[in-house]
Order: C-alpha cells, then structure tokens, then sequence
C-alpha cells in the first residue's frame, strides 16, 4: 500500500496538517502502484456517476487504496504557486466523489490558523496607531491613505483602479475580465494588514461608507445590466475551479453557526474576512448594496427573482452573504479593532 | 420529476449523536407525503455513510424503520468509531452524512439509485449525552434547523412532521414537553397532541397562497417551573403546470411597421401572454423548451425574414390578498435579416404560443401581428445644395452635410454619397463617410484650389446610392468662394491645438480652420471639467467629444477629440481612450507627441487693499 512518506504533522489545534495536492501528487506518481490507482480512479470518476463507480470492483479497489495516500487529504493554500494545478487536482478526485451538487461544499484550502489580532498588532506598527482610538477619522480614507505609503499596495491598488476605470467604447464600459484579473492580484499579493482596512473599515457617515462601497469599483467588477438568478450564477461559478474553490471557502468559513459565541465556525473572524476577500474578482464577486452606516448589508450580483419551486434553496444561498451573522460580526470586528479572546 | 409521486417535505434533517449512546436510541423521524391516495411510503438507508471530503465508511450504525422512518441507533457509537469517522475533518465538529431513500414498494435490493432521497446530517460531538436538566428548553423542544417544509400543490394531504423529538423524548423521560401550533386558525394544518404530528389537511392551491407562515410553541413543565419557546414554522407550496396561458385584456394583435428601421435584429413589435404559474429561470433553456412560440407560415420568406424572440420574468398576482408569483411571457417579432428599401407588402403573420406542459385543452394562443413593410425612397430634399467657403479655409476645414430624405432615422439602410466632379480644374473639396454614418462630410481637401481666382462657383453633383438595392440619387451641389485672402502669419504651427493661448490662437490658423484663423474656446475654469479652454480650427466640431471621419485623417486637425498619446495634467480620457474628454484649465497638445492640461499662471494682484492694512 501506498502510505504517507511521513506521518502528517500536528498543528497546536490538533488538526492533521495535510500536504498540498501539487506535492501529494508528485509523491503518488514516484510510486507505481498508487500512480496507476489514480490513472483507474480518474478514469472512473470521468463517468461522473458515483453509484454505478462503486459498483465496480476496480474502481471500488482504486479508491480503497488511494483512501490511504496522501492524495486523499490534501489541501491547497491560497495564492500559492501552481494554485490552479493544486485545484485541479484536488477537484479531479472530490468531483465525483461527492455526491452531485451539494448545498455546501467543503473548502479545498488548508485551514486558516491566523487570528484577527495578529493583523492589528501588525497594523499598529505599520499606521503607529490604534484603528479604535480616534472615533473622528474616517477609517476608509486612512486605510487608503496607509495603502498609498506603501509601494507595493499603492502598484497593485492604482492597478486595479486605472484597469477597472477604462472606458472601451460607448457600449463597453469596461474589461470586466481584466478588472477582475487586477482585483485578484492586489488581494492575493497585498498582506492583509493593508486589503482588510479598505475592505472592512467601520463608519459613521454616508461618504465614508460610500468610499468603502466603492472601494473595488463596482460599477465594473459587481454591477451588471441584468441580475442573474443567484442558483444560476452559483452554477457558472461552479464550473470553474478557482471559484467553486474560493465559494467553499467561504462556506466553510464563513457558515453560521450558534454552537459559538461569535456564530463563526471555530470563532475564527480572521478566516471568514480571508474567504471573502477571497470572493472577489469572480463571478460570484461580492460586496456592499448600499452606503448604509447603521447596517451593513452584503451580496454578490444576484437575485431570487424567478427561482420557481427552488426558490427555498435560492434564498437559503443568498441569506449566507445578506443575513449572515458570523460575516457581520467578523466586519464589526475588525471594524472595532476587536478579537475574540481564545483562552489559552 | 420521479415516476412515482412520494416525495420528502424536506430536503435536509439533522440531529446530533453523541458517545455511547445506547443501542436502540431513537434519533429523528423522517415523513414523506404522498402523490396519489393508497400510495404507502417504504424508507431504506444507503450502505454507505458520507464523510466530508469524499470519504465514505460502510454504515454500521444506524438503521430506519421502513414503514414509519424513524431513524435510530442500531450500535452504539464508542470513542474509537468517533476518531475513525472524524478523520480528514479540521472543524472542531464533524459531520457524517446518510441519504434516506423512499419508494412506494418494499425495497427488493439495498440499492441507492432512487431518485428521491433526502440528506439527514448527524453532527458527532464529542462528548457523552448530556444530562437532561443541563439542555436548554431551546434545545429540549427544537433541533437548530429551521421548521421549514415544502408541500407540492394539488397533492393529497397527509402528516409531514412530527415536532416532538425523538432523541429527547427517548433521553428525558420525566419531562413534560408539550407542543401547539399558533396562528393555524383558517389555515389548512392540523397538530394532532397525541402523536404531535403536523399534518396538511387538504390539496393546497399555490396559485392561491404559495406560503404559509406558523409558529411552533413548545412548553416545558419540570415540577413548577414552566419554560415556553416559540419558533417560526414554514410550509412553501410548490408549484406544477396547472395554469393554461392568457391574455392580458385579451389583446392578441399588435401593428408591426417596417419602415425606416429595416435592420437585421430590430424588433417590430411586442405581445404578452400571462401564465399563473412559475417558470424558473434556471435552468434557462429547458424552461425556454416548455414555453415554445413558433411562426405558422408555410412562406419560405416569411420564415426567413421573421423570428420570433421569447423572453420571461417573475410577476406577481394578488389573488385574495397574498402575494403570488407568476409569469409574463413577452413574444417579440424581430426582423431575421434586413429588408430591401424596396419591398413592399402587408400580411398577417400569425403565432403559436404553446404551454406544452399543461394538460388542459387550452395549452395554447394564437397571436396576430399585422405586418406592413413601407417601401422606402431614395431622394434628396427637394432643393439643391449650396454652400459657401472662405477662401482662406484650410486643408480639412469641414463645410456641411449632406443628407437624403431621412437618412438619420435609417438602420439597416447603407448610403453611400460620392461627388461627381463636372468641371476638370476646380475641385477643393470632397466628401467623406464614416463607416457607421448616414451622411456624407463635405470638407476641403485641396486649398491651394481657394486661392486661384478663377474658381469662384463650382457646380457638383452629388450622388446617393443604397448598396442593397443599387437604387441612386442626385442632387447639385454649388461650392461658392469668398472672402479675399488674407496674408499667412510666419512661423506658425500647422494645428490650432498647440496654442495655449487666447491671443496667439487667434493671430494663426491650422489644419481644418475655416476662414484662415483658429477659435478660441474659453472654459468654464473650474477644476476638471468637460468645458475646458483651448484652441480649435472650429468651434463647432472640435472638441465634441467625438473623432468624426474628416478628424481622424490627419492627428493635426482636433487632437483635443482624437489623440490617443499621453495627456499630462489633470484630465479625463474619452471613450475609447481616444481625446481629451474634460481637462484641467487649458488644454494643449502637439500632435503625435502629448497633450497637456493646465491651470494658466493667473496674474492676480499680490496685494489687495485689506492685505496692506495688515502689512
């Protein structure tokens, strides 16, 4: 049998620390027998039905084997290299693996260990202030003028604004493919410290909150002509592994629950604000419908409209990004400048 | 849609397993509702439970009754089993999956292929049962999901839920925990207190009421301490094709006029037809199948000159004072190619619109569009044209337009203008058309002609010609010179656009001016804005926020409209990128190279009179 080369590690939580799938798959195919188990399995899964590949024996005998590889468990990291390869490799055994469209889907990225804290304290250094302190200032216009200061925030973020802004024609208005392309990049390769504070920084009055709805220019990357059906933009993004990838994050991450205190899974606000800045550049790019300061409500670029007899399930999607209260709570949060307090 | 009609009020149950919970416990029960009477539902559990990530582990724990589908515990569950099915999960609580599956005969083979299942997810925690008097009354009477069900309309009633808890009641013996359903008076739900059942009384109607909106009241009595809990308790109705399609006010005839607008794509005219139920926009195209709008002709060319294009979206009905949504099905006539400036008929063109999913007679309308294509005519205005140029205008400099008859209301209509030149000597000027234009530009193309006396009045004619049809036109064209022509200042540039000032931009002219000097356009001066001041061989065509034909033959006449170089200042591009859209004070450019845009050094006073006071 095909075991681990070494037994997973161990993370101060408990949690198995699995290997990304690039590298599973690289251990795979050193070993033969693994490596043709994985050609079968791949074969099998390529029917797409579930049932009629656990009815054959080979294929029963394929997965058997892999459940013990290392393949079986591995993980992706956010913005690490070859993403898309780590993806697609994770998705070519858990598409056929579970069972057909599933409500929600477990995240192929490795868990997030990081806390909110650990942003602030590195924030304060960077500003040399404490974002709870002063309650006059506008949060929204300091964040941006923090990103400014530095380099590296100020390319990607006049980047993706000046992409964003181009008029193409008088019909065009502009590359929404490319605006998206720009938005990706500053939230993969700007530290959070940086992306949060525009993101997710708290007002008190309408202009402040219009800057921080306008913050990933809207009219380009979230508006659109019509509104789609959210269960139909769910299926677009579905067929695309870096979205179908960043939803289940954010499910994952972001799924309210109220066996916690902070109706976040694992109390973990940090992981939740993670999973939806990761939302953004995509198809199901979500953001603020309004520059309300007393509510913060969130959506993607879709409606409920015309659901017919699914519209229970449509709705139950939508509540997930505009009644969502681990999301509220975890934008408050940052907004505040608190944590929770995990007792050692 | 399965063959047989059960079906499942819920897609998903949940329920929490705990430690060594004994053999035997039961945990939920599972209701399905039935399609026809005399239909008896017969539950099985899949083989296999499903472990997040793709993991599943045969199942040897639970099992389902199959006549009344209570799930229970057949083994208990110990610390080891627990390790095992939490593996590969990092959240702090895991979760296995089971899929129950219905049929209306006995199970033959423990098969999992029905189409009608349901999902129960069973949470692990970690932990032993709690002890009764530790749970709250919140988690006594009710399990975190939501009470919500669904109820296909039309079917026949029966029980769909049961609000006591099986897993508690089993646990907590000595509690009394009670239940009523609120707000149910006048609604068709019935609780029976014995089996605390919620059953649904008779065959609900969506098109009368999709929603009904309730709420469970639990009661926990422990001695003489009383605690209440209330939750909300939805049922949604859900819909099937038992509406015929109709008309709004019965009109079923609409004019579709042909006459300028002769484009391929352009749509003629519009009717509606209504339909009461829902049609789910997604998937779109099996939905676009069930509603089908076809042309009934046997005329090849009728066939091939319409279409018809079917869009839908959501509307709401108020029957009885409840909201309920419906359809509005809008069938559009849309020209399938364009039509000859020639043809000329009128006819009756006729619409099948068909519900193919009703099982009424009335399936279907007819829908009349009376179609009159107009014949269009290729002319000039009757006039000839004329117009005068100075003889100081310039290379570019652009004179008027020439138009036929309505040009400017056509689509799908192609005219070409051409100028045929009678005399061999004289001709300073031509025409030019954009690609998108109705009209044809006329503008000077040799200004060396201007200057010869001899040239006083040149007669053209001028001839349109449609490219479809061949069908032409002419008119005369007079070109009268004046003015005398002035002396040409030295050293000065070619384009208007590289002046930055007033004084200097009218002592010089430039490509495309039209009596030998540039104009001055003063702005507005107030930050960036689309009134910007600066130097313009006219006024009128440059800046207009628009690269037109005669513009972009050469990037010396209106850089201000079609640069696409780098502009420095404060400013905004247009569209495309191209020109100068709003700038900042005073806007220059040298051609072919940049654009700049600046505030003018204002020569203000140092000092007024207050400031001297203070000094």
């Amino acid at each position: 049998l095909a075991g681990p080369p070494s037994p997973p590690g161990q993370d101060p939580h408990g949690w198995r620390v699995p290997v990304d799938c690039v590298r599973a798959n690289e251990l795979c195919a050193a070993e033969p027998s693994c490596s043709s188990r994985y050609r079968t399995l791949r074969q099998c899964l390529a029917g797409r039905d579930r049932n009629t590949m656990l009815a054959n024996k080979e294929c029963q005998a394929a997965l058997e084997v892999l459940q013990e590889s290392p393949l079986y468990d591995c993980r992706c990291k956010r913005g690490m290299k070859k993403e898309l390869q780590c993806l697609q490799i994770y998705w070519s055994i858990h598409l056929g693996l579970t069972e057909g469209e599933e409500f929600y889907e477990a995240s192929p990225y490795e868990p997030v260990t990081s806390r909110l804290s650990d942003i602030f304290r590195l924030a304060s250094i960077f500003s040399g202030m404490d974002p709870a302190t002063n309650s006059k200032s506008n949060h929204c216009l300091d964040a941006a003028k923090a990103c400014n200061l530095n380099d590296n925030c100020k390319r990607l973020r006049s980047g993706y604004i000046s992409t964003c802004s181009k008029e193409i024609s008088a019909t065009e208005h502009c590359s929404r493919r490319k605006c998206h392309k720009a938005l990706r990049q500053f939230f993969d390769r700007v530290p959070s410290e940086y992306t949060y504070r525009l993101l997710f920084c708290s007002c008190k009055d309408q202009a402040c909150a219009e800057r921080r709805r306008q913050t990933i220019v809207p009219s380009c990357s979230y508006e659109d002509k019509e509104k789609p059906n959210c269960l139909d933009l769910r299926n677009t993004c579905r067929t695309d592994h870096l979205c179908r990838s960043r939803l289940a994050d954010f499910h994952t991450n972001c799924q309210a629950s109220f066996q916690s205190l902070t109706s976040c899974p694992g109390d973990n606000y940090q992981a939740c604000l993670g999973s939806y800045a990761g939302l953004i550049g995509f198809d199901m790019t979500p953001n603020y419908v309004d520059a309300s300061t007393t509510s913060i409500t969130i959506s993607p670029w879709c409606s409920c409209k015309g659901s017919g007899n699914m519209e229970e399930e449509c709705e139950k999607f939508l509540r997930d990004f505009t009644e969502n209260p681990c999301l509220r709570n975890a934008i408050q949060a940052f907004g505040n400048g608190t944590d929770v307090n995990l007792s050692p | 849609v399965s063959a047989f009609g059960l079906y499942f009020p819920r897609k998903e149950y949940s329920e929490n397993v705990y430690i060594e919970q004994p053999a035997g416990t039961p945990l939920l029960r599972i209701h399905a509702l039935r399609d026809s009477h005399g239909e008896a539902a017969h539950f099985h559990l899949c083989q296999n439970l499903v472990i997040s990530r793709a993991r599943s582990h045969e199942n040897h724990w639970f099992q389902i009754r199959e006549k009344t589908g209570l799930l229970y515990l057949s083994k208990s569950l110990d610390r080891e089993d627990f390790n095992m099915l939490s593996v590969g999960n990092w959240m702090p609580l895991s979760k296995v999956m089971l899929y129950v599956f219905l049929s209306s005969h006995p199970f033959q083979e423990k098969e999992c292929d029905s189409a009608t299942r349901t999902t129960v997810f069973l949470s692990l925690i970690n932990a032993t049962a709690p002890a009764c008097s530790s749970l709250t009354a919140r988690q006594l009477c009710f399990t975190e999901m939501d009470l919500s069900f669904h109820i296909k309309e039309n079917k026949p009633p029966g029980t769909f839920h049961q609000l006591q808890l099986p897993s508690v009641h089993h646990l907590c013996q000595n509690l009394s925990i009670s239940y009523k359903l609120l707000a149910a008076e006048g609604m068709p739900f019935r609780y029976n207190e014995n089996t605390t059942g919620v059953s649904v009384t008779q065959r609900l109607d969506r098109e009368e009421r999709e929603r009904y909106e309730l709420i469970a009241k639990c009661t926990v009595r422990e001695g003489f301490r009383e605690m209440q809990v209330e939750v909300p308790f939805l049922v949604n109705v859900l819909d099937e094709d038992d509406s015929p399609p109709f008309l709004p006010n019965g009109t079923d005839t609409a004019d579709a006029v042909v006459e300028f607008n002769r484009k391929e794509g352009t749509v003629l005219a519009t009717l509606t037809v209504y339909d009461a139920d829902t049609t789910p926009i997604y998937p779109l195209e099996s939905s676009r199948k069930k509603y089908t709008g076809t042309i009934i002709t046997d005329d090849p060319w009728i066939s091939e000159t319409f279409r018809v294009e079917h869009i839908f979206d959501e509307i709401h009905f108020s029957p009885n004072g409840s909201q309920v949504r419906g359809t509005r099905h809008e069938y559009k006539l849309v020209l399938n190619k364009s039509i000859s400036v020639t043809e000329h008929r009128s006819f009756q063109l006729d619409v099948l619109v068909n519900d193919t999913e009703f099982h009424g007679p009335e399936r279907s309308v007819i829908l009349h569009f009376n179609v009159s294509i107009l014949p269009v005519s290729i002319q000039f205005p009757n006039m000839t044209y004329q117009f005068t140029v100075n003889r100081n205008a310039e290379r570019f400099a652009q004179i008027g337009k020439i138009c036929i008859e309505n040009c400017m209301k056509f689509r799908g209509v192609n005219i070409t203008y051409k100028l045929l030149s009678p005399s061999v000597s004289c001709y300073p000027v031509s025409v030019l058309q954009g690609r998108e234009d109705k009209y044809g530009s006329l503008y000077v193309n040799d200004s060396s002609v201007l200057h010869r006396p001899e040239c006083k009045e040149i007669q053209y004619t001028i001839q349109a010609t449609d490219k479809q049809s061949r069908k032409h036109t002419k008119t005369l064209l007079t070109i009268v010179l004046e003015g005398t022509l002035l002396k040409k200042e030295e050293d000065c540039p070619d384009s208007c656009a590289v002046s930055k000032h007033h004084a200097e931009c009218e002592e010089c002219g430039g490509l495309g001016v039209l009596t030998g000097r540039c104009q001055w356009r003063q702005g507005s001066g107030k930050g960036i804005t689309t009134n910007y001041s600066t130097c313009t061989p006219s006024i009128k065509t440059c800046p207009d926020g628009t690269c037109d034909v005669v513009e972009s033959k050469d990037p010396a006449v209106c850089p201000q409209d079609c640069t696409s170089g780098n502009i420095i200042g404060g400013h905004g591009k247009g569209i495309g990128n191209l020109g100068i859209k709003s700038g900042h004070g005073i806007c220059y450019c040298f051609p072919r190279q940049n654009c700049y845009c600046e505030k003018d050094d204002i020569k203000e006073q140092l000092c007024d009179d207050v400031c001297k006071t203070v000094i």
